[in-house]
């Protein structure tokens, strides 16, 4: 008969509880080599024989109590009713940190099966383990596993379903800390017993008497056990007087001390060889004066990779859509349908292609943070970056959310939970924005060679990205000094040992990216394009202010003209023609509407228009540029490059110095909505998210208005380019 | 690197005065070396999550590496690498121990 079983994978973190879970049920949930990677229950499903398994895939901790975010989730999920079984995934090349937590996690009385993974490190370092006597101590089944090459996960689903025949009658582990604290224990469980409502029966008394003990914040809030202060005072003095060991630090210590019996017994090494490969590169990577200059290095690497790798991919999808425009406008006449026609050469070609041409950078820009990611690299950037963090008031754990920002800023938002500090953790979320994220790559790519030489290109690319770093780091400063005053947290972050990354993992990653992008490309990029194309052409002018056909006679049937001055003649009354319709249109409306305010940073309608659309995702700035520059774009130029004719187009529209203002402004104004939206959530709280949006605006529009305006006073960059 | 040694140093001087012989703070243990934790400041923050983490008395601890600029330190604990801060380290008190 098929039952529905739920099943809560725990562990610490950096594990492999992802991996795992992965395994099990055919997810691809990111995995990476640093800890906390998983911020967020997640859920999957799989068969197993006839029964529905459901899993649960809870953030990484080291212990059961709530003194940082995941903690509190970890600790919510796992005291929930209604779980089947526990699974206890721990790295088993460090048994005894890991099974810090499993001794708490026995103490729930919940069935178990402990997941011994990453056996390959453990048999590498020469450790040895009695399974046997292991079992027996735990009172549950032990399953060796290697996460990452699927290794013994057959095994792991035969011993998962022999564990859940047996949920009836399965062992209790009996735990001891030593004599006087399994009294202590035993005299507040009875004080416990009666005070115990139905919302928390099914855990047992003696979980909640040890919680007590070591005066966990959140079971000590529990309304059933107020009234208890006194009582656990006095359990507590008569053990510290013994011991002299505050309460906190009580019950771990005893725990440490229990496992290290239970190692003795049951773990043996068969040879001291111990990280040596992963120590000797730390002693390299986070020497005291090479670590940083590496870091450096390392970083320029990876931005050199993304724009290098990426080029010759870039022009393969620029002839791509350049061939399908060559084809429609081959096969469909521009007498038939011509609203039609030109919707969709202009409108989701020039928008949606004009986008798609950076799938490249954006791929090979998430392959290099995944790599730097599953190496175990961006724990160590961490730490030696934590130096100048601390300069800026923020720290080396806002570090790695940080660069994740510079891929994108929602999984990088999402990323912060790693970091405890309440404080430093708002800072970090609301100064994020401020790093060049991927979808602004595009404005970019778009402007810089629009309007530099080549020889500048490279340093303008770095200046945008820099900009938005140091305006960061003074915003968090200014944060941090104001509004998040107060004294920091305490640090503490693992280094996981360095690991050879699987090409799967990686190349999964940047799938998954890439497949995002596109249907981001597909869904609100195609969208709000064909919004746009109808708010650029509509509604249609139909009587013109100047009668320009008349005008258009006269030059014809003026004889002193030469051919030369008449062409011109005919050229300018034409450009009349067209602003004149483009400002009739909605968006010429609006961008008419605001021009005045955005003309002190150098912004016309045009620009004002696609520096608002971009709200819906960053690179639509790109698309609206691309869709009212194609308006009469003669398209016989050949294709050599489908940015090429829109750059030649934006340089005869402003100068230099207006391209600039663009991308300062498109750096620091506010965010796309996706990313407003996670602020929202992940802060819980509309006025932040208003805060954030109105701030970034104020900050990018003073900004750029003082560049614009010393620009134009010191005359640089105000002459046209040829 | 201007500060490097001027934060171990202070954190050092203050508390000499408690120190038994043959004891110093975590955050003074050069680089390379290992020391066993006899006890915490009563002044140490967070200590449960320290002693989460496995640094109660009794646990032998290397130090591992300093990290550029002060702050940070990279301990071996338990066949695994932390790194805590430096302040945090200075009310760790530890007994320093030869190397094996």
């Amino acid at each position: 008969m098929s039952r529905k079983y739920r099943i809560v994978l725990a562990g610490n973190p950096n594990c492999g509880k992802t991996t795992i879970f992965n395994c099990l049920t055919g997810a691809r949930q990111h995995v990476g080599n640093y800890p906390g990677v998983t911020v967020e229950s997640k859920t999957g499903d799989f068969m197993l024989g006839e029964d529905e398994i459901e899993l649960i895939d809870i953030p990484g901790v080291y212990s059961l109590s709530s003194s940082s975010p995941e903690e509190g989730v970890a600790f919510e999920e796992l005291t929930k009713p209604g779980i089947d079984l526990i699974m206890n995934v721990i790295d088993s090349s460090i048994p005894q940190r890991s099974l810090y937590l499993s001794t708490q996690l026995a103490e729930l009385h919940i069935p178990m099966l402990i997941v011994f993974n990453m056996s390959d490190e453990a048999k590498k370092k020469g450790l040895k383990f009695n399974i046997q006597k292991l079992q027996s101590y735990f009172g549950c089944s032990i399953v060796q596993t290697v996460g990452s090459r699927g290794d013994g996960i057959d095994k792991l689903k035969s011993a998962l379903a022999e564990s859940l025949l047996h949920l009836e009658d399965h062992d209790v582990p009996k735990l001891t800390y030593g004599a006087d604290v399994d009294d202590a224990i035993h005299e507040l469980e009875a004080w416990i017993e009666p005070a115990m409502t139905d919302r928390i029966r099914h855990i047992p008394a003696r979980f909640f008497a040890i919680k007590l003990l070591e005066k966990d914040t959140c079971v000590m809030r529990l309304p059933e056990f107020q009234g208890l202060d006194a009582i656990i005072d006095a359990q507590i003095t008569h053990l510290y007087a013994r011991h002299a060991i505050t309460a906190e630090t009580f019950m771990a210590d005893c725990r440490y001390a229990m496992i290290s019996g239970a190692c003795r017994d049951a773990i043996s090494f068969t040879q001291e060889r111990r990280r040596e490969i992963s120590d000797k590169i730390d002693a390299v990577v986070t020497n005291q004066w090479i670590g940083l200059p590496l870091f450096f290095a390392v970083m320029y690497l990876m931005f050199w990779f993304t724009f290098t790798c990426a080029a010759p991919m870039t022009a393969g999808i620029e002839w791509l859509f350049a061939w399908i425009q060559g084809l429609i406008e081959r096969f469909w006449s521009p007498d038939v349908q011509p609203v039609l026609r030109s919707l969709l050469i202009d409108g989701v070609i020039h928008g949606v292609g004009g986008v798609v041409v950076f799938l490249p950078n954006i791929l090979f820009l998430f392959l290099a943070i995944a790599f730097l990611e599953d190496t175990g690299y961006m724990a160590r950037a961490a730490f030696v970056m934590d130096g100048i963090m601390r300069k800026f008031d923020l720290q080396g754990k806002s570090f790695v959310p940080l660069v994740l920002g510079f891929g994108c800023n929602v999984p990088a938002i999402m990323a912060t939970r790693s970091i405890e500090s309440e404080r430093d953790r708002r800072t970090t979320i609301l100064v994020l924005p401020l790093m060049s994220c991927g979808a602004r790559l595009p404005i970019y790519v778009l402007l810089v060679p629009a309007f530099f030489a080549v020889k500048y290109q490279a340093f303008i690319m770095f200046l945008i990205y820099a900009i938005g770093v140091a305006f960061a780091m003074l915003a968090a400063r200014l944060l941090k000094s104001t509004l998040f005053k107060g004294e920091g947290e305490v640090y503490l972050m693992e280094l996981p040992p360095y690991r050879v990354p699987t090409a799967k993992s990686i190349l999964l990653h940047m799938w998954d990216r890439g497949v995002m992008y596109l249907k981001k490309a597909g869904t609100i990029i195609l969208g709000v394009s064909v919004l746009l194309f109808i708010a650029n052409n509509f509604p249609e002018k139909k009587t013109f202010d100047a009668d320009y056909g008349a005008q258009i006679m006269a030059v014809s049937s003026d004889s002193n003209l030469s051919a030369e001055e008449q062409s011109a003649a005919f050229k300018h009354i034409e450009n009349q023609k067209r602003a004149e319709v483009a400002e009739y249109t909605v968006s010429g409306r609006v961008g008419k509407f605001l021009e005045p305010a955005f003309r002190p940073i150098g912004f016309d309608w045009r620009v004002t228009t696609a520096a608002i659309s971009a709200l819906a995702a960053k690179e639509i700035f790109v698309s609206q540029l691309g869709i009212l520059y194609a308006e009469g774009e003669v398209s016989e130029d050949a294709p050599e490059d489908e940015q090429e004719p829109l750059r030649r187009q934006l340089r005869r529209a402003y100068t230099p110095l207006q391209g600039f203002c663009m991308m300062l402004f498109c750096l620091l104004s506010i965010p796309c909505l996706a990313t407003l939206a996670i602020i929202r959530k992940e802060l819980n709280s509309w006025k932040w998210m208003f805060f954030e949006a109105a701030g970034l605006f104020v900050l990018a529009y003073v900004t750029t208005f003082i560049v614009y305006q010393l620009g134009m006073l010191l005359r640089i960059g105000t002459n046209y380019l040829p | 690197m201007n500060d490097d040694n001027s934060p171990s140093a202070k954190a050092g001087a203050s508390s000499c005065t408690v120190l038994d012989q043959g004891e110093t703070t975590l955050a003074d243990l050069p680089v390379g070396e290992i020391g066993v934790v006899v006890s915490m400041k009563p002044s140490l923050r967070g200590r449960k999550k320290f002693a989460d983490v496995g640094i109660v008395p009794g646990t032998r601890l290397q130090m591992e590496a300093h990290a550029p600029f002060g702050g940070l330190l990279r301990i071996k604990v338990m066949e695994s690498s932390l790194s805590i801060h430096r302040d945090d380290a200075a009310n760790i008190i530890i007994r320093r121990q030869d190397r094996p």
